[in-house]
């Protein structure tokens, strides 16, 4: 996969900060939140047209679901991916709804064989329609099911190499997993297949009564770069993108988390 | 009675009287399009890039348009904010590098002026006579004395409504057929309306492309995009205010656009994105969010 270097997720609140960053070559979009047909959201199509790589992100797809995935969501995804002429799609590997019921959250799936089973299905019925390659993310789970019979890096890799899929990695998931549970984030990472990240998500978070929650709405805290400089260390990925939903700080606030993640990981700077 | 027997009211028959009227309203109608183009053309090297929040605000909504801009660009830097009786106040230091506007809206909030009285203070007032006669000298403004030449065009198509009617009336006295007589008149109101309406327009042609291009650059401002005014700074709060009206002011900070009673004017030559609701944008609840879901607001961890 081509470098890419720093990025940042496009979100439309702060469209005009990510337009106006000279040197992005990345970024990402929420899926759904782009339409199939319809007009673009405004500054996007001017950025794909720039050379921007942009990638569909999808958040509704519910890989982990115990159903089938829906195949108009499906289809949806790859009409994006074919809009935006992405180089990939991304999807999660969670559940957000079962039975009809939507939970509105991104909801983790119990680390079984048969979980593994399912997720496998869905992300074959997902290739099937999709141009591109897919990028799977692991989510970050303040809890643990109790009949779980692998291991996070156990469970991915099992995946990753059914699937041929690739690894979107969230390294603020990775620190806050190891964080809440009290393992070493380090060591998760010399078990997983580095080789195979597509791209990295760097997100800022908060502890609360002694839990990290991975907000997305706080600033990138440096043990989350001092990961990003461990990974890079061992395996550079491709790309690395701040990811930011909420709560925007000042645009200098943003600047600086950017050059932090392009200090950590070796890449150019993109804000200028 | 002679006159109308010899073939038509006042002698000329009622077609030929028909076609020299629709000649007389097209011919008008050429002539003062043709002229107002000339008119107010403006500087056809206006650029978008060297116009100003509040000057853009002003061309598109006047002065008050260009008050509230300068509010907007106020509050997002902290130097303003609303007090008891729905009145202005100051909270914070006057930002460096602003323009006499900004001042005099900061000084009326260090005099607690209420903010629909912010409006008629007479140092905003000098202010803003001061902005728009910099847009003049600019050739983004029409000049009073254009508007007072273009209204002539006005006058003469009063004129021609005033013949219709009188014609009309004639006509019915002597029992002749006026019902064609009838939508060319009409079409010699429109005339009117539409000379009277062009006569007061403020921005010049060219500033009126200058802000086309300004609002294309600047889609990411709207308040549908619900905008993080945080990120885009004082001057980005400011546009938005200019671009798309007092929706940005009650999208950037609800409580202080109420609580100063900032009139939901919207910015005229586009879509403004103002819908009259509750003017909210500005959570970070909307869709854009990779946080999944629909309810997926507001919890504890994001996760993904």
């Amino acid at each position: 996969m081509t470098a890419y270097g720093v990025g940042i997720g496009w979100r439309p609140e702060i469209a005009g900060f990510v337009a106006g960053l000279p040197g992005l070559r990345f970024t990402e979009v929420v899926a759904e939140s782009v339409h199939a047909h319809g007009d673009l959201p405004p500054g996007l199509g001017e950025l794909r047209d720039r050379g921007v790589a942009v990638v569909p992100h999808g958040v509704k797809l519910s890989l982990g679901g115990a159903d089938p995935v829906e195949p108009a969501r499906v289809q949806h995804l790859a009409a994006v991916a074919r809009r935006l002429r992405a180089p990939l799609v991304s999807e999660h590997i969670a559940f957000v709804r079962a039975g009809g019921v939507e939970a509105g959250h991104l909801l983790p799936v119990p680390r079984s064989r048969a979980a593994v089973a399912a997720v496998v299905a869905n992300v074959e019925r997902t290739r099937a329609e999709l141009d591109v390659p897919i990028a799977l993310e692991p989510i970050a789970a303040v809890f643990d099911w109790p009949d779980d019979e692998l291991d996070e890096a156990g469970f991915l890799t099992e995946i990753l190499d059914r699937t041929g899929a690739l690894l979107l990695l969230d390294v603020a998931n990775v620190y806050a997993n190891a964080l809440n549970r009290g393992t070493d984030p380090v060591a998760l990472l010399d078990r997983l297949p580095l080789e195979r990240i597509a791209y990295v998500h760097v997100a800022g978070g908060a502890e609360h009564d002694g839990i990290y929650h991975d907000t997305h709405t706080d600033a990138v805290p440096q043990p989350v770069l001092d990961l990003v400089a461990e990974l890079c260390a061992r395996h550079r990925p491709p790309a690395l993108m701040l990811e930011r939903d909420g709560d925007y700080p000042l645009a200098e606030a943003l600047r600086d988390e950017l050059d932090a993640i392009a200090k950590a990981s070796g890449y150019p700077v993109v804000t200028g | 009675m002679t006159l109308a027997a010899a073939g038509g009211t006042w002698g000329i028959p009622g077609p030929t009287f028909l076609v020299i009227y629709l000649a007389a309203v097209v011919g008008v109608a050429a002539l003062s399009a043709v002229h107002r183009r000339i008119l107010f053309r403006g500087d056809p090297s206006a650029d978008a890039g060297r116009l100003g929040p509040q000057q853009v605000a002003y061309l598109g909504g006047r002065d008050r348009l260009a008050i509230y801009t300068a509010i907007g660009g106020l509050r997002a830097a902290g130097a303003i904010g609303s007090g008891p009786g729905r009145t202005l106040v100051q909270t914070g230091q006057l930002p460096a590098g602003v323009t006499p506007l900004d001042t005099a809206v900061y000084n009326a909030a260090g005099r607690r002026v209420r903010g629909r009285d912010v409006v008629a203070d007479q140092w905003v007032d000098a202010a803003v006579t001061q902005l728009r006669e910099g847009l003049e000298r600019a050739g983004l403004a029409v000049t009073a004395a254009q508007r007072r030449t273009a209204r002539l065009w006005a006058l003469a198509a009063g004129a021609l409504v005033l013949l219709g009617v009188i014609r009309f009336v004639a006509g019915v006295q002597n029992d002749k057929p006026v019902g064609f007589l009838f939508p060319a008149t009409f079409f010699a109101v429109i005339l009117s309306i539409v000379a009277v309406v062009q006569a007061n327009r403020v921005p010049t042609y060219a500033a009126t492309r200058a802000i086309r291009d300004l609002r294309r650059q600047h889609t990411y401002l709207s308040p549908r995009q619900s905008p993080s005014y945080a990120t885009y700074g004082a001057a980005g709060a400011a546009m938005g205010v200019a671009l798309y009206g007092a929706a940005s002011l009650y999208a950037m900070d609800p409580a202080f656009a109420a609580g100063a009673e900032i009139q939901r004017i919207t910015a005229s030559g586009g879509t403004s994105g103002f819908t009259g609701g509750d003017g909210g944008g500005g959570s970070s609840c909307s869709g854009g969010s990779s946080c999944g879901g629909g309810g997926g607001c507001g919890g504890g961890g994001c996760g993904g």
